[in-house]
């Protein structure tokens, strides 16, 4: 891929708050058009990596490049950012705090007032147009930034820890706003730290950890860091059924569990009827992102954040 | 200038009035700003019910204090002339009390005395004995008013020496406007030097105080991070400055319509003191150099104020900081009155460069010199400050609220590019 089919990227990026180093040398490069995830525990360095990118704060080390500009500001107008700590003035209608937000990045008032009451009226929320945002619900204060943040159509869409403070149903509208940034052409990076909105959600994603970034790529790749399990289940049960069995396996109710073999299942299975035991029950599990990504950031760094 | 420029430039000031006019409709589209604009009217009409119930309280039980001469009947007619002629050279609020004579009893020294115990009216002075040798006994602060009994004593002298009457001078009084030097500047402070100065600290004072805690709302709200996502903080900072600027501007317009229609509204001579202000510069020049430093002195010392603000996390700290705030109104005012009594002094250039009083200083040269074109270098001089102060002011936002490096100048980053 070539710089231009970046959406935006960041090359050892450096950030230290006092002696900590709370991104370590970070590698991101998000492509165009996709849907880009950022994993990673509580104080792994999402959100600094994030708003080092967007331009808020600067990085100590590293370069960065987001929608072709070498200065994140100078693309300021083409981005739109739901930061994880929500912020909007208490006394503005949630009409006017969407034209606001757009009026930020230059779209203009009366365009973004009637964008507004559409975006409002979609999310289920039209009734709440002409109410002050005290008196929304968190929920409901939450949907409005969110709106605020896609408003002006932006090339890229950043969002904190979006589902956060969301209901069921409300993650839901999230999902398929995010999905339809996506389908009209934007980009759009999450950060998160719940697996199955990355799993359904992300084309691409990159998890952090301590500062640094452990992992990039699909979320198949990510899955495909641990091997596929094996579920088992004998016809008859003899004696000889754990030496014919991989050394892992391990006895599981009326069933075995053992790591899918390298050369595949074919041949096990092959022997296992031979031997008598025949087959009850087969199924060959995928790890999930879940796994994939305790494996990758370690069960000690986990406990740490928590 | 370079497309980009132009476009930095164009995408800055929208940026910039966005923030303005968002600061501007949240503070005005309150019913605070209500209490706020017509406080001057509400708390006029409370001191003016108050005064009046005083004065009210006063005037029934009426104004007992009186001077008394103690002289022959025979004089006493003269004496009132001269109280009179004498009066007349004093505006009402200067006025002696009026006078009471009495004739003299056996003892006029004693009778002097028992004036002060009199009943139905409080002696301020009494006067007794020949009038060319008189005793006067005065009470407490009359010594100026025993001053007076003095020269009427001598005024009716006079009068009695011409014949019972002095002679009668009818005098053509004209108002006398004198000419400004042609050209040299004067070291003769001009009387609306003070005027210039005092004015524009009396509209600044309060107002440009009120930036101080501006940004503490967004901090509290967390609506920061928003705004610094989508504008530089020069832009935020300089948005909230105009914003409040406009709420002053919405302030000072409304007050100065009402006054300026209602000339009566003006306290005591002010009106006759303005109408009389003669600036070196001339009263068109003046006006609109008055107003350019109005708003200069506004930036100026708001520029600092949103900034030290800005720091401040809790309402707690910003209400701390209003004293040093006043302190710092108090000698700016200070030094550029210091300037206006002594133009072309060291204390004059020193005031006229230092930033934040030479708002005020040169309002005060404006009025004391006549050329125009230092005023043009001050305005500009000022204007630079103000991008000084906002720029230190957002970069201190950036390094201890938002934990960020600075970021590269865009004339840098190019030519790293």
């Amino acid at each position: 891929m070539t710089t231009g089919d970046w959406a935006c990227s960041a090359s050892g990026l450096v950030k230290r708050f006092g002696d900590r180093r709370v991104v370590d040398g970070i590698d991101i490069a998000v492509p165009r058009g996709a849907i880009y995830g950022v994993l990673g525990p509580n104080g792994a360095g999402k959100t600094t990596t994030l708003r080092m990118m967007l331009g808020i704060i600067e990085p100590d080390g590293g370069t960065r490049q987001l929608l072709d500009a070498e200065h994140p500001r100078d693309a300021s107008d083409r981005v739109g950012y739901l930061p994880e700590e929500r912020g909007l003035y208490p006394a503005m209608k949630a009409r006017e705090a969407i034209a606001f937000m757009g009026a930020l990045r230059g779209l203009d008032w009366r365009t973004g007032r009637r964008r507004a009451g559409v975006l409002l009226e979609r999310a289920g929320l039209g009734h709440a147009a002409d109410s002050k945002i005290r008196k929304l619900s968190k929920g409901m204060a939450q949907l409005v930034q969110l709106l605020g943040a896609v408003v002006h159509e932006p090339d890229l869409l950043v969002l904190d820890e979006p589902f956060s403070g969301l209901d069921p149903v409300n993650q839901e509208r999230l999902e398929a706003l995010i999905t339809g940034e996506r389908d009209r052409g934007a980009t759009v990076i999450f950060s998160t730290h719940v697996m199955a909105h990355a799993e359904r959600l992300c084309d691409r994603l990159a998890i952090i950890a301590g500062g640094k970034r452990r992992f990039e790529g699909t979320v198949d790749d990510a899955r495909g860091t641990l091997p596929a399990r094996v579920h088992y289940v004998p016809h008859h049960v003899g004696a000889g059924l754990a030496a014919v069995l991989p050394p892992d396996a391990r006895a599981d109710g009326d069933g075995w569990r053992f790591q899918l073999p390298a050369e595949g299942i074919e041949q096990l299975l092959v022997r296992l009827i031979q031997a008598g035991h025949g087959i009850s029950g087969l199924s060959i599990e995928r790890p999930g992102l879940h796994e994939a990504f305790v494996r990758i950031v370690g069960r000690d760094a986990l406990e740490a954040a928590a | 200038m370079s497309d980009t420029s132009r476009n930095r430039l164009r995408r800055s000031i929208r940026q910039t009035l966005t923030i303005a006019r968002r600061d501007f409709i949240a503070t005005v589209f309150t019913p605070i700003f209500l209490l706020f604009l017509f406080a001057p009217m509400i708390f006029g009409v409370i001191g003016g019910t108050v005064g009046g119930m005083s004065a009210a309280s006063m005037a029934g039980g009426g104004d007992r204090s009186r001077i008394v001469a103690i002289v022959a009947a025979d004089q006493a007619r003269t004496v009132a002339d001269a109280d009179r002629r004498l009066r007349a050279v004093f505006r009402d609020s200067q006025e002696p009390p009026p006078l009471t004579t009495l004739s003299p009893a056996a003892n006029p020294a004693a009778q002097a005395r028992a004036a002060f115990s009199a009943k139905d009216y409080d002696a301020a002075a009494v006067l007794y004995g020949p009038l060319d040798r008189p005793t006067i006994l005065f009470g407490g602060r009359s010594d100026r008013t025993a001053d007076y009994l003095a020269t009427m004593a001598a005024e009716t002298l006079a009068a009695e020496r011409l014949g019972g009457r002095m002679p009668a001078v009818a005098a053509t009084k004209t108002r006398f406007v004198p000419p400004h030097p042609a050209a040299g500047p004067s070291n003769r402070p001009n009387p609306s030097a003070f005027f210039a100065v005092f004015g524009i600290f009396f509209l600044t004072l309060f107002l440009s105080g009120q930036v101080v805690g501006t940004m503490a709302e967004e901090r509290s709200n967390k609506v920061v991070e928003v705004l610094a996502a989508a504008v530089p903080l020069e832009s935020v900072f300089l948005g909230k400055l105009l914003g409040m600027f406009g709420v002053a501007i919405l302030f000072v317009g409304f007050w100065g319509t009402v006054v300026g229609n209602l000339g009566l509204l003006l306290p005591g001579d002010m009106g006759r003191e303005l109408a009389s202000i003669t600036p070196a510069v001339g009263a068109a020049p003046f006006s609109l150099l008055f107003a350019a430093y109005f708003t200069t002195a506004y930036l100026l010392l708001g520029s600092v104020f949103l900034g030290v603000g800005a720091q401040a996390s809790t309402m707690r700290e910003i209400q701390l900081l209003s004293l040093p705030i006043t302190f710092v109104q108090m000698s700016m005012f200070g030094l550029a009155a210091a300037a206006a009594g002594r133009p072309g002094s060291w204390i004059a250039s020193m005031a006229e460069v230092f930033p934040l009083s030479s708002p005020f200083a040169m309002a005060g040269r404006a009025a004391n010199r006549a050329e125009l074109w230092p005023h043009v270098a001050a305005i500009a001089w000022q204007l630079l400050w103000v991008a000084v102060f906002i720029t230190v002011g957002a970069r201190l936002f950036r390094r201890g609220v938002l934990q960020s490096g600075s970021a590269r100048p865009w004339w840098r980053r190019r030519r790293v590019a």
